[in-house]
């Protein structure tokens, strides 16, 4: 097994472990709730509603 | 039967006329050099007709002319004495592996006794060896500066695969080089058929990973030949010359360096393709679903909705919320979400909104929006929970088409998300260095493919 | 002198390089072959091998001369008494059995008994599988040395006629001015398949580790 593909398969584990722990904790950085101290998210403020359809 | 003549060349070359020297020329004798044990003699030896050198015929017997190191002149050695078939009059050439060089190539030892350049036509020149081993018989070793193949005459011929290639002892070779014109440039030391500076002969080149397959024509004869490239330590351990320099685009038959680890790193993130899907569905999804209705007037009002208890066991999880109003038609719903403990008090908030639009242009009718939506709460801590649903519907007036006065929304909360994000996103950081090194593998071919014939792009 | 196989007429004194043919009581002298030249083969008069399951003893050679060149043939005599050749040319080695030619189905080769000629790269089918006519060559028999079939003296001229398949097998013709046409099949061997033992010694050279 050379260097390269050592280092790729730690970095595959690195990957996996932590997907796992996304997985099990329900974290993801795209989630759209979040604690309301630091409330900001994706789902702040609208300004605004329509279609943007003309 | 008389030697051929030469071809004719009106080139000025430093080689005499044949003619002059053919018949009429200085001979000399030879003698056996005698063995130092009780070993059968292994040489002949015999001073250059032309400049007088000593030279000793290592393939006696076998060999049939032989190019003087120290003049550059090809001698006739058929015959018992030893005759001059053409004069040299340039500068004898130093080479690379020196003739007498002896070393050992995969498990047998060598001794280099003879040297050509060939080139097509002059361009793109290459040097060939030719080794001896009594034992052994023939081998060459080609070189163009990139890297060192080691080779012998074949004793059957390939077979044809229908144009497309050669199949050798189960094999495929490619084809690499079409026909061309060979021609012999310089000669030194012993060979055993009649070399010519300036005899042309057809190739053509076939080949496979670390592989060439080689054809020969001129004349009535046809020979095809098999070589090896060798590591560059290998030419080094055999005769102690500097490996090739190298350069350049990748020899023909070169394998591709980066093929092995493009497959490894492939067949990895394959594997870790197949994990996080299997732990997606281990941990992903939802369960326990809890719903609310709220009866709306889109008439920008906000009202309000408790969903509760929701009880979540595990240290951290996710959360989803999702919102349906199957029924409302230009216009939409702004929602809030209060998440709360109700022991800590922590909040947990998001935002979101459903919404539908209709209309009618040029082009025929447009609809836009969703009546459904969902939001995803991450690492809630574990707790009894309660949801708020703040929710406000207004209406849409531009549109060609009414608006719906009121809405019936429907709140769910579920313990849990599939975070189809997440997947995607370690599903890049794995896939992309594995992509990388494939990317590699291909480039690689595609500059070692370059120089074929067969490419099937357009060349000049 | 001795006599090693009962059925070949003929054997050069290795003494005076003189042919002696053997007749039934005594032996005459039938003339002077020249002096073998020298060179570096690894068979030598004694070298023992097995091909096709047989064990064969070399007890004789030719060495014929073209415009290209020499090659030897060797006689090997095989432990059931039959023999067969093996030729070296250029470093390669051929085993190769003489069929009569009566037998042969091969049109190119009756033709070529018959006095006709050929062409390289003419295909016959000889045993089933497609030859094809890699080499023609006159050549002369310049010296020779053991035992032999025939009585040589030098200067006797062949015609001879190789053909290959493309499996490695091959065949050969022989026509010779006043004598029977010969006709050969085999194939190409390595010296390391044929499990020799004995090979001539050669000074600086490391005798092959499957000839020990």
């Amino acid at each position: 097994m050379s260097r390269g593909v050592f280092f790729f398969g730690m970095w595959c584990l690195l990957v996996t472990s932590s997907f796992a722990y996304a997985s099990f904790t329900g974290y993801s950085p795209f989630a759209d709730g979040q604690r309301a101290s630091t409330a900001r998210g994706p789902g702040g403020v609208f300004i605004g509603r329509g279609p943007r359809h003309k | 039967m008389p030697p051929e003549p030469p071809p004719e060349d009106d080139r000025p070359n430093p080689w005499g006329n044949a003619a002059e020297t053919q018949t009429a020329g200085p001979t000399a004798k030879r003698t056996v050099v005698p063995s130092e044990s009780d070993s059968a003699p292994a040489a002949e030896q015999f001073n250059c007709p032309n400049c007088g050198g000593s030279i000793e015929i290592k393939a006696a017997g076998l060999s049939v002319s032989i190019a003087c190191e120290y003049c550059g002149s090809t001698l006739d050695v058929t015959n018992p004495d030893v005759s001059i078939i053409q004069r040299y009059e340039g500068e004898v050439r130093k080479l690379e592996l020196p003739l007498g060089s002896r070393g050992m190539l995969r498990g047998t030892e060598w001794e280099v006794i003879g040297y050509q350049r060939r080139s097509e036509n002059g361009r793109y020149p290459w040097d060939e060896y030719l080794l001896f081993n009594p034992y052994a018989g023939y081998r060459f070793l080609d070189t163009d500066g990139r890297g060192w193949s080691f080779g012998e005459q074949l004793t059957a011929s390939p077979d044809k695969q229908s144009l497309v290639g050669f199949t050798l002892n189960g094999e495929f070779f490619q084809p690499f080089y079409a026909q061309t014109r060979a021609q012999v440039d310089y000669v030194l030391g012993e060979f055993y058929w009649r070399v010519a500076v300036g005899e042309e002969v057809l190739t053509a080149d076939f080949v496979r990973p670390g592989k060439m397959l080689s054809w020969e024509h001129s004349g009535n004869e046809t020979v095809w030949s098999l070589s090896e490239l060798l590591e560059p330590n290998e030419i080094t351990d055999a005769f102690g010359i500097p490996p090739a320099k190298g350069g350049g685009l990748p020899l023909p038959h070169q394998p591709s360096p980066h093929r092995k680890k493009a497959g490894q790193f492939m067949k990895l993130a394959l594997a870790v393709a197949f994990a996080l899907i299997v732990i997606t569905s281990l941990f992903g999804g939802t369960s326990d679903p809890q719903t609310a209705q709220i009866n709306l007037s889109t008439n920008g009002v906000e009202q309000s909705a408790k969903v509760g208890p929701i009880i979540l066991d595990r240290a951290r999880q996710a959360v989803t919320v999702s919102a349906r109003a199957p029924g409302i038609e230009n216009s939409w719903i702004d929602l809030t979400y209060s998440l709360t403990n109700r022991d800590t008090g922590e909040v947990f908030e998001a935002n979101n909104v459903v919404d539908a639009y209709s209309g009618r242009d040029a082009e025929g009718n447009w609809s836009e929006g969703s009546r459904y939506s969902s939001s995803k709460f991450s690492m809630i801590p574990s707790g009894t929970y309660e949801l708020n649903v703040y929710a406000a519907g207004s209406r849409w007036t531009e549109g060609q088409y009414g608006s719906s006065s009121n809405a019936q929304l429907e709140v769910t909360i579920e313990k849990g998300a599939t975070f189809y994000s997440n997947l995607f996103l370690a599903l890049l950081f794995v896939f992309v260095p594995a992509i990388w090194q494939w990317w590699k593998h291909l480039s690689f071919e595609s500059r070692r493919r370059s120089d074929s014939d067969f490419t099937g792009d357009d060349d000049d | 002198m001795i006599f090693r196989s009962p059925a070949l007429p003929a054997r050069i004194c290795d003494y005076c390089q003189a042919t002696v043919k053997r007749i039934a009581d005594g032996v005459e002298l039938a003339g002077e072959v020249a002096v073998l030249p020298f060179d570096v083969s690894p068979i030598q008069i004694g070298t023992r091998g097995e091909y096709g399951g047989k064990p064969f003893d070399v007890i004789g050679r030719i060495r014929l001369g073209y415009d290209q060149g020499a090659w030897n043939d060797w006689l090997c005599l095989f432990s059931d008494m039959t023999h067969g050749w093996l030729s070296e040319s250029d470093g390669q080695f051929q085993m190769v059995i003489e069929r009569p030619i009566a037998e042969t189905n091969s049109d190119l080769i009756q033709h070529l008994a018959q006095g006709g000629d050929a062409a390289i790269g003419d295909r016959t089918i000889i045993d089933g599988s497609e030859f094809t006519v890699s080499d023609m060559r006159s050549a002369k028999c310049i010296a020779a040395e053991g035992e032999l079939p025939f009585a040589p003296s030098t200067g006797w001229d062949v015609f001879n006629v190789d053909m290959r398949d493309e499996q490695g097998f091959s065949a050969n013709f022989e026509r010779e001015e006043g004598e029977d046409s010969g006709f050969y099949v085999g194939r190409y061997v390595t010296l390391a398949e044929l499990k020799p033992h004995n090979l001539r010694a050669i000074h600086g050279w490391k005798m092959p580790d499957y000839a020990a």
